[in-house]
């Protein structure tokens, strides 16, 4: 008696834990296609619903808020779609959501993804209608794909072309590839652009240490450098002495001409510089007039000693103290 | 000669066994509405199998989702599809693989346990006996059984579906690193009302076939210890094909009505 109350009670646990996994499984299975829970109704209309089926699961930024409750055809080109959200959804969809259609997956099933637009809009009521595009199908797809296939097929015939010219050596690029001075001329190149890039950076450096250790207040550099006003100064200096070397420019293109001319046996600076006798000649001159000039001295100091010209002479000499004497006063 | 004779007379005895057990059926028919009821012997008899069949259910189950799901796997991973694991395990065992080769075992031990059971009694005459004592053996040993087994099988298939489940998903999680959660989130979102209620039904009429046949060959075995073998082994025989048969039926008529 006591070993069948306990069958009993075991049979009981068996009958009661398969009951409760077949209800919880009925139950999760259930929920997941809102059957226990409150929901909204939303429509869309589509042009082409791409093998959707009452069921497939709608999803609203990626997550799944509800199922295809009624698929129906309204027009020779229009089909409609009526989908069961989850009620708390009416507080976020929008009335401006787009509905699409896709795949789950590259293989998947069939979904309505519900993506939610910028902009202010009335949240959706049950009832509501949303717009909705219809995707490229697979068809149009292959189509575009044909078109692409038939493209790269010319493509690589071209290329094929190229490629037969290029290992024939016709062409520029044939000749880039193939001649070895003009691949060691660029290398060299680029060794040299290298050094020169170098030097530059070392420059650069060194202009930017020496630029760091200028006083920029109180060193002339630093005026220059810095004083606006300094450098106009500068810059107008600069141009003065561009106009002056224009000057002696022509200046010293003038005394060009003029040496040249002397140089020629023209005019009496010829003479003077080029010819001998004639500056022997000067020198006698020159010594005639300092003899002339010893002897008129004597003459004009006899002029002194004579009766006629004593009283002027001596005119003169008084003339000269005063003067003297008021400068020393002074 | 012989031979000629011997079709038409197979035929036959094939037509009056299928007549036999169709009355046989609908006398049960008759007998389980009426009272009085054998409660205590209803309830011995589900303990009896359903309790006692649990382990090698379970067992079964267990191995079945395992083993399905390593032969699988190298297969969906070519193709890149090994995500699918969980919905192609589950919509598989819970339609087709679990009720069936949980029923296969049920005929197994339980209707060649009935066969063996009610065959003996048979044999000893305790049927007789109480059919003399004014006990309706039918309703004591029959109707209980086939009872007891046409209700037991559908637990008996959600146990082992359940932990066919749980040995696929240590397969995906040892080989995968799939989680439970996701594995059985991946299940409930992969099955539907048209999987779970088709395959449950179905399995009332996989028991009710099981119980039917053992108790059919049971109570009709021939006289001798040879008969009780024989009905043991023909009860498993015959309880097998009805169940694919069966089995065939209740697809065709869920496609008609589920849209599988």
């Amino acid at each position: 008696m006591e070993a069948s109350s306990k069958n009993k009670v075991r049979l009981g646990i068996f009958v009661i834990t398969g009951t409760i996994l077949l209800v919880i499984v009925l139950y999760l299975i259930g929920n997941r296609q809102n059957i226990f829970s409150n929901t909204i109704k939303i429509n869309a209309h589509f042009t082409h619903v791409n093998g959707l089926q009452l069921g497939n699961n709608v999803r609203y930024s990626g997550i799944d808020i509800g199922t295809v409750h009624a698929i129906k055809i309204e027009s020779d080109t229009l089909l409609f779609v009526e989908m069961m959200l989850k009620e708390h959804m009416g507080n976020y969809l929008k009335k401006n959501a787009v509905a699409t259609i896709g795949s789950d997956g590259l293989v998947g099933n069939m979904i309505i993804n519900i993506i939610p637009r910028e902009g202010v809009s009335p949240l959706v009521t049950s009832g509501d209608t949303i717009a909705s595009y219809s995707r490229i199908s697979t068809d149009n797809m292959m189509t575009t794909l044909n078109a692409t296939n038939q493209n790269l097929a010319l493509l690589s015939a071209d290329l094929l072309k190229i490629t037969a010219e290029i290992l024939n050596g016709d062409g520029t690029i044939a000749s880039l590839l193939n001649d070895k001075q003009l691949s060691d001329d660029i290398k060299t190149t680029m060794k040299n652009l290298k050094t020169s890039s170098n030097h530059i950076a070392t420059m650069t450096h060194e202009i930017s240490t020496t630029l760091e250790r200028i006083d920029m207040e109180h060193s002339v550099a630093g005026v220059l450098l810095a004083d606006s006003i300094q450098g106009q100064k500068v810059k107008t200096i600069i141009k003065n002495v561009e106009i002056a070397s224009q000057d002696i420019q022509k200046v010293s293109a003038t005394l060009d001409t003029v040496m040249t001319r002397i140089s020629n046996n023209k005019g009496a600076m010829h003479h003077l510089t080029m010819n001998e006798n004639f500056t022997k000649d000067i020198d006698s001159t020159m010594q005639s007039i300092k003899e002339g000039t010893a002897k008129f001295n004597e003459n004009m100091e006899a002029l002194q000693h004579s009766i006629f010209f004593r009283g002027y002479f001596k005119k003169i000499e008084k003339e000269a103290l005063k003067r003297k004497n008021r400068d020393l006063k002074n | 000669m012989s031979l000629v004779n011997t079709y038409p007379t197979r035929l036959y005895n094939f037509l009056i066994e299928i007549g036999d057990l169709s009355h046989f059926a609908i006398r049960y028919f008759k007998e389980v509405f009426k009272g009085p009821y054998e409660t205590s012997e209803l309830i011995k008899q589900c303990y009896i199998i359903g309790n006692r069949s649990l382990f090698l259910v379970g067992v079964t189950g267990f191995i079945l989702g395992l083993v399905f799901t390593l032969q699988s796997r190298p297969t969906l991973l070519e193709f890149g599809a090994a995500s699918w694991m969980p919905s192609m395990v589950s919509i598989s065992i819970v339609r087709e693989i679990g009720p069936v080769v949980i029923a296969l075992i049920c005929a197994g031990k339980i209707g060649s346990g009935i066969g063996a059971e009610l065959g003996s009694m048979r044999v000893t005459e305790q049927i007789d006996a109480m059919e003399v004592s004014g006990t309706n053996p039918f309703k004591y040993l029959v109707v209980t059984r086939i009872t007891a087994t046409t209700l037991m099988l559908p637990l008996l298939v959600i146990f082992g579906d359940t932990i066919a489940l749980i040995g696929s998903s240590l397969v995906e999680y040892s080989k995968g690193g799939v989680s439970f959660t996701l594995y059985f989130n991946k299940v409930i979102k992969a099955l539907s009302f048209g999987d779970i209620l088709p395959a449950t039904i179905k399995t009332f009429f996989f028991g009710f076939v099981i119980g039917l046949v053992g108790c059919y060959k049971g109570y009709h075995c021939k006289k001798g210890t040879l008969g009780v073998g024989e009905a043991s082994n023909i009860a498993v025989v015959y309880a097998s094909m009805l169940l694919f048969i069966v089995d065939f039926i209740a697809v065709f008529i869920s496609d008609i009505f589920f849209e599988i």
